[in-house]
């Protein structure tokens, strides 16, 4: 009988979790191409920065919705705690806004012909909020690895998986849209092809360590609770959703798409790498909360 | 910080009347909720909001010195740790050390997030939809600021509660466990009374009559921020990979069409 809590984080959390990754991830992805080359990848650039304020923006809401005393969200930054994930992932979000507000507004500019070339000022901001980005697409992995929860807390790759799934899913919202803008916009839609092919990698390898230091931890409430992730109610949800269709197949498709750059392809691949980062999340989520 | 005070509780002299539990409940003005049915005399199954003491009832076969089915009792509290979780969790600084050592949840700033729920190791720490907050016991902050003992120990008509220093519970509780293995409780131990032990020790801790587990309690309790440094270098590890790989992806297509 085991006498610990769950939180009860709603399936808003778990969005949450999505959209700021996903955020993070294609700021990243946006800021390196600027960093290489800021006229070539001008598409690439503008979609990075745009989605990312855009899937941005309802996050703190749901923060601060989910609260028990949403009045008092202040309190989150009002303190400093670098031993809680939480404290430091409300600086990084807070850190995060600033620097995907003037990235894009910076881009605004730029495409609205009020200023010519604002590529240096869009470095700054991109590099510093790159370092959130990541941040952010990474902490809550750590946050739910430092709980009592017996399947997070002998996990020890949930950082990494989040961050991964962030790239992932940032890459492949990011192929997407520069799809829907149509032929003038490809330019670097392979780098992100390629973006999504490696991070879903570093996914699947990070699901896979996971998945072994909660086996190999021996505490009999942590690997009864994986039981339920890989054997019980879970597992059709895991096996067949976050890891077979929403990665493994994604992966082969991406790899096939690298060689024959085909759109319907890569729209494809893209949408199941959505599905799939968003329900890796959910059903870690989900199974560590029972 | 002045002397550290704690609870000790010696199960051994539990008769499970919940004085305790009423107690508690009255001083802190916990107010009423839905009996859990246990199939036993134990009311709730675990901590709740309104439940800062659980007097737990467990029937254990051949647990007694002459091999008979012991009826063992537990009165269950937060333990206030020494290296506590939830206070390492809590991104308002809500949770707080008082000067006596003991753990707190300051209910005027706590916003409901949650975490504490999920780091406390021993389900202690517990979300009150009321007033959106979490709760746990508070070690009667407001009686031991005031010279008086926490209500439940004031209560306990067996003294299986005692409140005092530290250090003099301690060594009292040590004699209490020799005592009782000379009559043939060969498994009475002391849980958390080791101060150099897992949570560095505990400023509520107690004596049991068989091992931690037959009572649900974790054997070797980790600190939940025990990973932290793993998993942020696991994800600086992942960072670097993406980034990398960015910069690779993007320098390569360089050159030709994308």
């Amino acid at each position: 009988m085991s006498l610990l809590q769950s939180p009860h984080w709603p399936f808003l959390i778990d969005v949450y979790f999505f959209l700021g990754g996903l955020a993070g991830g294609a700021f990243v992805i946006a800021t390196v191409a600027n960093l290489i080359d800021s006229a070539r990848y001008r598409d690439v650039i503008r979609v990075g920065y745009y989605l990312s304020l855009l899937v941005l923006l309802p996050c703190p809401l749901i923060l601060i919705v989910d609260l028990g005393v949403p009045a008092r969200f202040m309190n989150m930054i009002l303190t400093f705690n670098p031993l809680s994930p939480m404290s430091m992932g409300a600086w990084a979000l807070l850190g995060f806004s600033a620097c995907a507000f003037f990235a894009a507004l910076f881009t605004l500019m730029e495409d609205m012909g009020k200023a010519r070339d604002l590529s240096g000022p869009k470095l700054v901001a991109g590099v510093i909020g790159g370092f959130f980005g990541f941040f952010l697409a990474a902490y809550p992995g750590v946050l739910i690895g430092a709980t009592a929860r017996p399947l997070w807390i002998e996990g020890h790759a949930l950082g990494a998986l989040f961050l991964a799934v962030g790239a992932s899913t940032g890459a492949a919202a990011m192929a997407l849209i520069l799809l829907a803008l149509g032929q003038r916009a490809r330019q670097g839609i392979g780098a992100v092809r390629t973006m999504t092919v490696l991070a879903l990698l570093i996914q699947i390898v990070a699901v896979l360590v996971f998945i072994a230091s909660v086996q190999m931890s021996g505490r009999p409430a942590s690997v009864t609770a994986l039981g339920a992730l890989t054997g019980g109610r879970f597992a059709g949800l895991f096996w067949g959703g976050a890891i077979v269709v929403g990665s493994v197949l994604p992966l082969v498709l991406g790899l096939v798409d690298l060689k024959r750059r085909s759109a319907a392809l890569t729209a494809l691949t893209s949408v199941l790498v959505l599905a799939g980062g968003f329900l890796v999340k959910y059903v870690i989520m989900a199974a560590g909360q029972v | 910080m002045a002397r550290t005070l704690a609870m000790f509780t010696d199960t051994s002299l539990c008769i499970g009347c919940r004085a305790c539990q009423v107690a508690c409940k009255q001083w802190n003005e916990l107010g009423l909720e839905q009996p859990d049915w246990t199939g036993t005399y134990q009311n709730h199954t675990h901590f709740t909001d309104k439940t800062f003491r659980l007097v737990r009832f467990i029937e254990e076969p051949g647990a007694k010195p002459n091999g008979d089915l012991a009826w063992l009792l537990m009165s269950d509290v937060c333990k206030h740790c020494a290296d506590a979780g939830c206070l390492n969790a809590c991104p308002t600084g809500a949770i707080y050390r008082t000067e006596y050592g003991t753990v707190n949840i300051n209910q005027d700033v706590c916003n409901g997030c949650r975490y504490c729920v999920s780091a406390c190791p021993f389900g202690v720490v517990s979300f009150n939809e009321a007033t959106g907050t979490a709760k746990k016991c508070t070690f009667c902050n407001d009686r031991i600021h005031n010279g008086l003992g926490p209500a439940c120990a004031k209560a306990c008509p067996t003294e299986s509660i005692q409140f005092g220093f530290r250090d003099e519970l301690v060594a009292k509780a040590s004699k209490r466990v020799d005592a009782l293995k000379a009559m043939g409780f060969k498994n009475a131990q002391l849980y958390g009374a080791d101060s150099g032990g897992f949570l560095g020790g505990r400023n509520a801790f107690f004596l049991l009559l068989a091992k931690p587990v037959t009572y649900g309690l974790p054997d070797n309790p980790k600190l939940p921020q025990k990973n932290l440094f793993v998993d942020s270098l696991l994800s600086i590890g992942s960072a670097l990979l993406v980034g990398i790989g960015a910069l690779v992806a993007f320098r390569g297509r360089g050159g030709k069409e994308g």
